[in-house]
């Protein structure tokens, strides 16, 4: 029986998840003129530049310095000059300070000084070269990985589970990265093993993609500890508390972390990442992302950290037909961006365009109490009395009726009937709740 | 460029309101067929006076109302069709027109339009016309014509009333009992149409099986239970119909499975109820109209564990 977790949706499922232009097309590379480095894109405070304009700066060199407890280093994805310390809107609420690097397109790296081998390499000495290495997660959520491989005081890790459901729609940068680099997402899962001493690393991929876990599987044979989990192809399967519950039937408890489950979870491409700070010291300077939907050439990229969205745009062949809405990760969840200067960061996993009727919103019409806003959630919540009591502003009662444990997948507002805005009505009332402590 | 900003999702399902409105007009089409086949021209009549009537008074009352009009959204013609398919097929005319007016204005506007009211429009237009003419509401007519072989005699043109074939159900066959020749009202008859409604909404996902199984179920246990036949006692009536197309109206029904289990053992309990206790021939209107009742407080007294608020794992 395949894993899956109890409610959930199939969404686009006559589209293919949206999937179909980008799979099985080999990841291409896209070098920059230029680069764009926010220092703001992991959770955590901002870093601290440490360049100014008019140095010269190698390809993997620190350009500015972690703040605070949970901060990352940030790295230059390019060599090249610094031509410009800039505060600029990116996806976040607020604009960002970033470095602006011109490429002299070289490709000179700092030096650099590898662990050595996964499996031999010191492990108490693995974190800090994560850290090092400015990794933070690349499923989305860009919490500094680093802090999760660290297991708190009095709590037991006794899984690690490497995420590669995509479930997100239109996605396939981590479907192609597991058919292209395989080896590498196990050495990073052994890494992670090694460094948390976690004997039981798990690799969990959709049936959408048995080709993934057929290759998975095969790099995975004679590694110790690593085995690999089909789930169901469902929304919100890799929501990082459904996968707990699909592969180990234990559930984060509410305000909890995945530790206080017996689990640590990572992207698999954030696991490629760790191989790659391990075995060459290389800094995460870029990432693969699916850049799809109305451009002439739907394609996988191996973009650098800091490529503006226009390029990547460009690069997958430009605009096919007048954009409406353009966001940043899958059609669920991701984030619409005011306009393509934005610039990529460690979390975009992909791009997507919609055109102008594509991008219309549909007209809210009156309840009529279907349920299967009730069916889809995948944490059990009452949607429809939710958004009764956040319309008439109750949050104190929404708040009982745990609205805090909604995790803003969609699935809601995709299933309704009426094109209710549920989940974002839940995600501001979540804000609102937590701003003024009620 | 202007980009539009919103937060996701950023697709949404294709199903709206009106979709799910036509594949239940989709799923009545058998047994609207059915009834007509059987019943002749005159039933063709008095559904086409609810369903009109229903739009009609909807249009109005929106217009004069100043709110949206919403009449595409299909939802008052589903409520006229199946309020038509409730009535003899000899009511004069202004019987389905009265009936589709209290539906739409009294029912569902003057709670609030679509999704506020607390009954089923239909159920409750039917239970007040039962209410005002039950000589010209318990006229149970013997369909003109038959289908399939049968030792049924139809009634031609000159249709006589009969007892609806729950007072009787021992004289006729399983056999009509599903096809439709029996006395009943227009929809109610023909059980294989209903069936067959009932499972292209299941194949299309509009209900699910809970409340349509429960609800019979709960009535055919029932009836062994007190030493009745239960086949004939589920064919008989408007059961199939009221289980499978009325109980199963979302806005008047619990939100969660449990409770509309709960929903649907309450319907059935209470139509055995009232059919043993011969108040009335037929249970089923009044038991679905007492069960809407409860259903707000179902849904207060039901909920599920949700995610996360369990102990910790040791």
């Amino acid at each position: 029986m395949k894993l899956s977790f109890k409610g959930g949706i199939h969404p686009l499922k006559e589209l293919h998840e949206g999937k179909h232009s980008t799979q099985n097309k080999p990841i291409r590379e896209l070098i920059p003129e230029k680069v764009c480095i926010q220092m703001d894109m992991h959770i955590g405070a901002p870093s601290e530049p440490i360049v100014k304009k008019g140095d010269r700066v190698l390809l993997g060199q620190v350009i500015a310095n972690p703040v605070g407890g949970i901060g990352i280093p940030v790295h230059a994805s390019v060599s090249g000059e610094v031509t410009g310390l800039v505060t600029r809107q990116q996806l976040g609420k607020k604009p960002s300070m970033c470095v602006e690097i011109t490429n002299d397109g070289l490709d000179e790296w700092a030096e650099l000084s590898p662990l050595g081998e996964v499996e031999s390499a010191p492990a108490d000495k693995i974190i800090a070269q994560v850290k090092a290495a400015g990794i933070c997660g690349m499923g989305g959520a860009c919490f500094p990985t680093h802090i999760k491989m660290t297991v708190p005081e009095g709590k037991k890790v006794d899984t690690v589970i490497l995420n590669g459901a995509e479930c997100e729609t239109f996605l396939t940068a981590d479907h192609q990265l597991m058919l292209e680099q395989p080896g590498k997402i196990v050495d990073g899962l052994r890494a992670i093993m090694r460094a948390m001493k976690v004997a039981t690393g798990i690799i969990a991929i959709e049936d959408n993609k048995m080709d993934a876990v057929k290759a998975i599987t095969e790099a995975a044979k004679g590694r110790e500890g690593v085995q690999v989990a089909v789930l169901k192809t469902k929304y919100p399967q890799g929501g990082e508390k459904q996968l707990i519950e699909a592969i180990t039937k234990r559930q984060v408890p509410s305000g909890g972390l995945p530790s206080d489950a017996g689990c640590a979870v990572f992207n698999v491409g954030t696991a490629a990442a760790i191989a790659d700070a391990v075995t060459k010291d290389q800094p995460l300077i870029s990432r693969v992302t699916t850049v799809t939907g109305s451009v002439k050439e739907p394609s996988n990229l191996r973009v650098r950290i800091g490529t503006s969205f226009q390029d990547a745009i460009d690069f997958a062949g430009g605009f096919s037909e007048e954009p409406g809405k353009i966001f940043a990760g899958g059609s669920m969840t991701g984030i619409a961006i005011p306009d393509t200067s934005v610039n990529l960061s460690k979390a975009n996993n992909g791009i997507v365009v919609q055109n102008l009727k594509e991008a219309k919103v549909a007209e809210p019409t009156p309840c009529i109490r279907c349920a299967r806003c009730i069916q889809a959630c995948p944490v059990k919540l009452n949607p429809q009395r939710l958004k009764e009591l956040c319309d008439m502003a109750d949050l104190a009662e929404a708040k009982k009726k745990h609205v805090m444990e909604c995790i803003v997948c969609g699935a809601c507002s995709y299933v309704c009937p009426a094109k209710l805005e549920l989940s974002p009505t839940f995600k501001e009332a979540k804000e609102k709740i937590t701003a003024r402590r009620i | 460029m202007k980009l539009r900003l919103s937060t996701g999702p950023h697709y949404l399902s294709r199903e709206n309101t009106q979709t799910l409105m036509l594949d239940v007009l989709i799923a009545l089409v058998p047994t609207t067929a059915a009834g007509i086949y059987l019943f002749g021209t005159q039933a063709a009549w008095v559904l086409a006076v609810a369903v009109a009537s229903a739009v009609v008074c909807e249009f109005l009352f929106q217009k004069l109302a100043k709110r949206p009009v919403r009449i595409m959204d299909l939802s008052a013609v589903v409520t006229g069709l199946i309020l038509g398919l409730n009535l003899p097929s000899d009511a004069p005319l202004w019987l389905p027109a009265i009936g589709s007016a209290i539906a739409v204005l009294l029912v569902k506007e003057l709670f609030g339009g679509l999704g506020h009211n607390f009954m089923n429009p239909a159920m409750l237009a039917r239970g007040i016309l039962l209410a005002s003419w039950p000589a010209r509401m318990s006229v149970y007519l013997m369909p003109a014509r038959v289908l399939g072989t049968t030792n049924v005699v139809p009634a031609g043109a000159d249709a006589v009333s009969a007892a609806t074939a729950l007072i009787r159900p021992q004289g006729y066959e399983v056999y009509d009992l599903l096809l439709g020749n029996i006395p009943g009202t227009i929809g109610e008859v023909c059980k294989i149409a209903i069936l067959i409604g009932f499972l292209y909404m299941l194949f299309v996902g509009t209900v699910t099986w809970h409340i349509p199984v429960v609800f019979v179920g709960t009535v055919a246990v029932f009836t062994w239970l007190i030493g009745g036949d239960p086949l004939k006692a589920v064919l008989s009536g408007g059961l199939l119909f009221g289980a499978i197309f009325m109980a199963t109206d979302y806005v008047t029904n619990p939100m969660l499975k449990v409770g509309q289990i709960i929903f649907a053992l309450g319907c059935g309990i209470l139509v055995s109820v009232i059919r043993l206790t011969r108040a009335y021939p037929e249970g089923v209107t009044y038991a679905i109209l007492l069960m809407n009742i409860l259903t707000p407080l179902i849904d207060r007294l039901t909920t599920r564990k949700v995610y996360g608020t369990v102990k910790k794992h040791a």
